[in-house]
């Protein structure tokens, strides 16, 4: 590893599956989904009524007043940067690059109610409502005074901002970045994927012969980067490298992927380039799997035209089986997922009980985790509406 | 990162102000803000509400853009790939169909009109009455993504939401892309729309521009300054290796100096900071000499109290030589990349006029408006966003 090299040195998340990283991987290596019957709001008017929504007080008395994305995202970001000295980051060569698609959008719903109502109460609903939010409320709690970028390009917003993260920390702009993302359920988008039938009304089944559709999610996944000097100079333990990121566009269709997955393999054929990685380093993918038939063969595909043969021998898991789809947010908590399974060199399975769909050809990790060797590196692969693709490699780390 | 150099070779834009830099160029030699009254109809604004808007209202996208393909898209998306278009055929290029074309997008508020819509539709009619066209469009990467499938652009494809830093960090981003060698070619830029809806929460935030007793006016620097003019619009960049530019023969616009990027945590969510020290100190440390010689500044200043005090502060302390200051947020309001735009006219040569709107310079900030011909040698591009996020960015003669 060179000097320019990245550590991940700290993880933080939200999710139904609990407001700690502890609580996430126990659940995930467990196969238990935290996707239940939807009580943010009322679904008698929506076609289905599932969502992995995020239940636990833990995440949303500690800081009142804000929206509840601006609650995981500071959540999210406090746990990852527990053990870094404050001062390390109210500096301008900390910076935080952040993703969310609608930022706090379901506190607008509510404000949006109220005016047509002529009944509105007070803007500070509305004043988290912008995409920049979570990002801006993560920098402003932790008194940041470098870089502060949130994207907002769908599902694939927290891998591009970690991604540009990586960029930034190479560049020598910043010594640490606080990466990640954050997003929230709302009616807006609930209605929005089901209007397009891409919701499953049964518990999201990636990969699976029965696979009808994605499970709505929310939370935060933040990763604390540090370039290589940074860390050791503070003694961190780096849980692994960031080597690579990759974006491309397919310039197919506003929501459907190209169906032979070749802007998502571009994608990941730029991140293996910058990372200096031959496709067959890969040990492991941590799928985006958002169980739509149309996403899921175009990612298998992708993994063909990248992997060739090996595709049906390489470990690869959906983590949204568990924690559904995270939105903005779904790289940012798979990011922090793909470096558990680095330290643990456990692959935790896509949960579901029905067959998996053969034709795909896929070594889709089911039942319990599957063991990884010694040395990995993990995949993360995000595919947005837009045509967006984004992808991060991460490596394990010996130091 | 250096990497390659990066240069600018084409530019589109439109907004209230009309369609392309003459259009631009005229209205800024006038000074006065491009402004009509927004549409109250809805019952969103209160009685004493901001009622001006820089809207793009009949503008005729068609040479750009054809009927077909306006109807599938929001206002945002139409703006951004009609200036997309534009800037191609301004750089002289004719197909970038590749996957070495990237798209950086700046956006505030995304596609407003259209989540309005379908959040009416949801919150009147129920969850089932949701419209897929409407919220495949709604989403904040739309404009990107469209320019992405117009053009066949199969880079990376960005998009920003960092209210009005927004634009710099796109066209950063952009560069960047270039810088690195991922990409040869960048369409980099800014786009917003402003419905009656995003008007009139900006209003309830007193961000706008209210009746003064002489008018409802931008006054950016101005004693009597209040609020700002929302504006709608795009400005839309090409950016290329200098490289592969000259080797094509390629007419060559600016060259893209390093963008600088901080955050003022002292800011509110919905406001501007004040710690200006913090961020001349790093403006400045990252680019001391560069600042010693810019000779025009594009100022992101407004018209709002806070942000415009801001501002001074940050230039004062950075830039003791005294550079023109030009505020064309007076003329094309907040949002929309004009000041991107704005700042090829200066690099160019153009006809500034000075604000009649800002003719009681607020002494206590120390700006005075430039006015009269100009041509810009280096142009420091500034961005201070309510919530906290800033960027200041280079742009050279070449």
């Amino acid at each position: 590893m060179t000097a320019a090299g990245v550590l991940v040195t700290g993880l933080g998340a939200v999710s139904s599956l609990g407001s700690t990283v502890d609580a996430l991987w126990q659940a995930a290596l467990a196969g238990r989904r935290g996707i239940a019957d939807l009580r943010l709001f009322p679904t008698h008017s929506h076609r289905t009524s599932l969502a992995a929504e995020v239940t636990t007080e833990a995440a949303a008395a500690a800081r009142r007043g804000l929206g509840r994305a601006e609650r995981f995202a500071c959540t999210a970001a406090h746990a990852a940067t527990a053990d870094l000295d404050p001062s390390a980051l109210r500096t301008a060569r900390a910076g935080v690059f952040f993703g969310s698609s609608t930022g706090a959008l379901f506190e607008g719903e509510r404000f949006f109610a109220e005016l047509l109502q002529q009944r509105e109460s007070t803007l500070r609903p509305i004043a988290a409502h912008q995409n920049d939010g979570p990002g801006t409320a993560v920098a402003r709690a932790l008194g940041v005074r470098g870089p502060v970028v949130t994207f907002s390009t769908a599902c694939t917003s927290a891998n591009v901002a970690i991604a540009a993260a990586l960029d930034a920390l190479r560049s020598g702009e910043i010594d640490v970045a606080i990466a990640g993302g954050a997003d929230e359920l709302c009616e807006t988008t609930y209605a929005g994927f089901n209007s397009l039938r891409a919701v499953d009304p049964q518990a999201t089944r990636p990969f699976r012969r029965s696979r009808a559709g994605l499970s709505m999610g929310e939370g935060a996944g933040v990763v604390l980067l540090e370039t290589l000097a940074h860390a050791q100079a503070r003694g961190a333990r780096g849980l692994c490298e960031l080597v690579g990121a990759g974006r491309s566009c397919d310039a197919h269709h506003v929501s459907a992927p190209e169906p032979n997955g070749a802007g998502a393999a571009a994608a990941i054929r730029v991140a293996l380039h910058e990372a200096g990685l031959d496709a067959a380093a890969v040990t492991f993918v941590n799928a985006h799997g958002t169980g739509t038939p149309h996403n899921d063969d175009a990612e298998s595909k992708a993994m063909q035209a990248v992997f060739g043969a090996r595709a049906a021998s390489l470990p690869l898991t959906s983590t949204k089986s568990l924690v559904g789809h995270l939105l903005g947010a779904a790289g940012g908590i798979e990011a922090v997922l793909t470096t558990l399974s680095i330290v643990h060199r456990l692959l935790p399975p896509t949960a579901g009980e029905e067959p998996i769909d053969a034709a795909l050809g896929l070594d889709v990790v089911t039942g319990a985790p599957r063991q990884l060797p010694a040395h990995n590196v993990g995949l993360s692969t995000n595919l947005a509406f837009g045509g967006n693709n984004a992808v991060i490699l991460l490596r394990s780390h010996s130091a | 990162m250096k990497g390659r150099d990066v240069v600018i070779t084409g530019v589109g834009c439109l907004g209230a102000y009309g369609i392309g830099l003459p259009a631009l160029a005229r209205a800024l030699a006038v000074g006065l803000p491009c402004s009509t009254p927004i549409d109250r109809s809805a019952g969103y604004h209160r009685r004493h509400a901001a009622t001006q808007v820089a809207a793009c209202a009949g503008l005729d996208l068609s040479p750009w853009l054809s009927p077909q393909a306006a109807r599938r898209m929001s206002d945002l998306s139409q703006f951004a790939v009609a200036c997309a278009r534009m800037a191609i055929a301004d750089a002289g290029l004719s197909d970038v169909r590749s996957d070495r074309t990237a798209v950086a997008v700046a956006t505030a508020f995304g596609p407003g009109g259209f989540t309005e819509q379908l959040a009416r539709q949801i919150l009147e009619k129920g969850g089932k009455a949701a419209s897929p066209f409407l919220f495949t469009d709604c989403v904040a990467n739309a404009a990107a993504g469209q320019i992405g499938i117009d053009l066949g652009a199969r880079g990376a494809n960005l998009t920003i939401c960092q209210r009005e830093a927004g634009p710099l960090l796109a066209l950063a981003q952009g560069a960047d892309e270039i810088a690195r060698g991922r990409a040869d070619v960048c369409v980099a830029g800014a786009v917003d729309e402003i419905k009656p809806l995003v008007h009139a929460l900006l209003d309830r935030f007193r961000a706008l521009a209210r009746q003064d007793g002489d008018g409802e006016r931008p006054r950016p620097f101005d004693a009597r300054r209040g609020g700002m003019l929302a504006g709608e619009g795009a400005t839309m960049l090409v950016l290329e290796a200098e490289g592969n530019a000259r080797a094509r023969g390629a007419r060559i616009l600016a060259r893209v100096g390093p963008t600088v990027r901080a955050f003022d945590a002292t800011a509110s969510r919905a406001g501007f900071g004040h710690d200006a020290t913090a961020l001349a100190a790093t403006l400045s440390a990252r680019l001391a000499a560069e600042l010693a010689e810019v000779d025009t500044v594009v100022s992101t200043a407004a018209g709002t109290r806070a942000g415009d005090a801001l501002e001074a502060a940050i230039l004062w302390a950075t830039m003791p030589q005294g550079p023109r200051v030009l505020a064309p947020k007076a003329v094309h309001g907040e949002y929309g990349g004009g000041t991107l735009a704005t700042a090829m006219l200066a690099l160019a040569g153009s006809e500034f006029a000075f604000p009649p709107a800002c003719d009681q310079p607020d002494a206590t900030l120390g700006i005075r408006l430039a006015a009269g011909h100009l041509r810009a040698n280096r142009v420091l591009l500034t961005a201070l966003a309510a919530g906290g996020a800033a960027a200041w960015t280079l742009l050279d003669q070449p």
